[in-house]
């Protein structure tokens, strides 16, 4: 058995068109993600019992069931229903984002309730009002633990979002897919797109790194 | 500082790219002596993906269908002892390529891609690709499938009979896992028709006449396919197979299972001229 270098070059620009579609369907699930995954996760914290239940019970659902199985539902289910056809990127953009805004929640919660009580306490006796104090003094420092538990969880997003190639939306891995299938071949496909998840992981692990030195504050 | 550590793992990706391509080389290179051994000994391993009915599929624990009952008829013939496994569509190619298993039997079409790679056994089975259709669709043919979203299973001939069509990666099609996909991909109206074998898309429209699909054939867009058994390049095995499968078609046991899964009389005179 050969390495065929040629088919990878044959593919490249399908691999490339895909990696564009991979990075876009993941910054936009990064960015719908945590926006709805901070409100979840204020949610999940306030004193109402009922209300924070309901944000406990989506946690519970997106965290517990398999994202494969969320794909399919939301594609084949919910997207048809309001716009009457199936839409891959749509349908992958909502499945990532309410996904992993069921992990980011997690990680806004345990980032606040990680933050010392007297530094509310303190921020309220100056005469804050709570989301002044939320948003001035708890949040910044909460944000700033968070980050490494944010860089997982975007840099899992990334990697998960080849699972959408199942419901053949046109990214990295459906082009590699599309490749295996037309030659029979397994190595070139998977070992290409493998290294081009490498490259875009690593890409956004040090972009995170560098947020992190930049928040650093001694 | 960064930079250097970028540099470090291009470099040893680089590296495990490289690596893993001798490591299958030389493995196979080793297998193939195995290969040679085993075709002394009387048991074969064949591989299948046992999803494709009526070809080859589950009851209950035990792989069944037209193919399954001609390879017990082969192996008779030629008095190997065989023994099925289950092993999924992309992994046939895999076992086969890299010798781990003796033959593989899944309603493989012959074309000259995958002969590259692989033997195969003479023309067993006549097969070609139709396009399924909600009852209403005003498609004909396979030329006015243009313009329109077509989905199909990556890696099927359907898949390549359409991008004849339609031009190679077209955006306009969709290809997915498996044919199931591909058809509810078309229920929910991401699609506007599903091309694959007759066999597949017959099967779908007869057991599940409530969706409202019909089938269209097109015998001039989609060629005539035949279907044989897949062995490792080199195999001493296909001139055996080759032999007992012109046996069974002379002796009526090819007839015989043939009309036991489809109900119908083969056409032999197809098959035997594409030998």
């Amino acid at each position: 058995m050969t390495f065929r270098w040629d088919i990878i070059i044959e593919y490249l620009p399908y691999l490339l068109q895909g990696t564009l579609l991979t990075i876009g369907l993941s910054l936009g699930s990064i960015i719908l993600g945590s926006v709805l995954g901070l409100f979840i996760g204020l949610g999940r914290i306030i004193s109402n019992k009922i209300l924070s239940s309901l944000f406990y019970c989506y946690i519970t659902i997106f965290r517990g069931t398999p994202l494969l199985v969320q794909i399919f539902l939301i594609h084949f289910g919910v997207v048809p229903l309001f716009a009457g056809e199936t839409n891959a990127v749509i349908a992958g953009v909502i499945a990532l984002s309410l996904n992993a805004a069921a992990y980011i929640a997690e990680i806004f919660r345990a980032g606040i309730q990680s933050i010392d009580r007297g530094q509310m306490e303190g921020a309220r006796s100056l005469g804050m009002t709570h989301s002044q104090a939320m948003r001035y003094i708890i949040l910044p420092q909460a944000f700033k633990r968070m980050v490494p538990p944010l860089g997982n969880e975007f840099i899992v997003l990334l990697k998960d979002s080849s699972l959408l190639s199942v419901i053949a939306a046109p990214e990295l891995m459906y082009w590699g897919r599309a490749m295996g299938g037309q030659y029979f071949k397994v190595w070139e496909p998977y070992l290409a797109s493998a290294f081009i998840y490498l490259v875009l992981t690593i890409t956004l692990s040090s972009l995170l790194n560098l947020l992190e030195r930049r928040l650093k504050t001694v | 500082m960064k930079k250097r550590s970028f540099l470090f793992f291009v470099i040893i990706s680089t590296f495990l790219l490289i690596l893993s391509a001798c490591g299958t080389s030389s493995s196979k290179d080793a297998t193939s002596t195995e290969g040679e051994e085993s075709s002394e000994k009387n048991s074969l391993r064949i591989v299948t993906n046992a999803a494709y009915a009526p070809f080859e599929y589950f009851d209950g624990d035990k792989i069944v269908g037209f193919d399954v009952d001609l390879i017990n008829a082969l192996a008779e013939e030629t008095g190997y002892e065989v023994e099925i496994e289950h092993v999924g569509w992309d992994p046939i190619f895999v076992e086969i390529e890299s010798n781990r298993a003796d033959l593989s039997i899944g309603a493989i079409t012959i074309n000259d891609e995958r002969k590259q790679t692989f033997d195969f056994s003479h023309p067993y089975f006549l097969s070609t690709n139709k396009i399924l259709v909600p009852e209403d669709s005003a498609i004909q043919s396979g030329e006015e499938l243009k313009g329109h979203i077509v989905a199909v299973q990556t890696g099927t001939t359907g898949s390549e009979a359409v991008e004849k069509l339609l031009g190679k990666n077209h955006k306009d099609i969709k290809k997915f896992e498996d044919n199931n996909i591909a058809i509810q991909e078309l229920l929910q109206g991401g699609a506007a028709a599903v091309v694959a074998d007759n066999t597949v898309v017959e099967e779908y429209v007869k057991n599940n006449s409530d969706q409202k699909l019909k089938v269209v054939e097109d015998s001039s867009s989609f060629e005539q396919e035949f279907y044989g058994f897949m062995f490792p390049k080199g195999s001493k095995l296909k001139a055996e197979f080759d032999q007992a499968l012109n046996t069974l078609y002379d002796n009526g046991t090819y007839v015989e299972i043939y009309e036991k899964w489809f109900g119908v009389e083969p056409n032999l005179e197809t098959l035997k001229e594409q030998q």
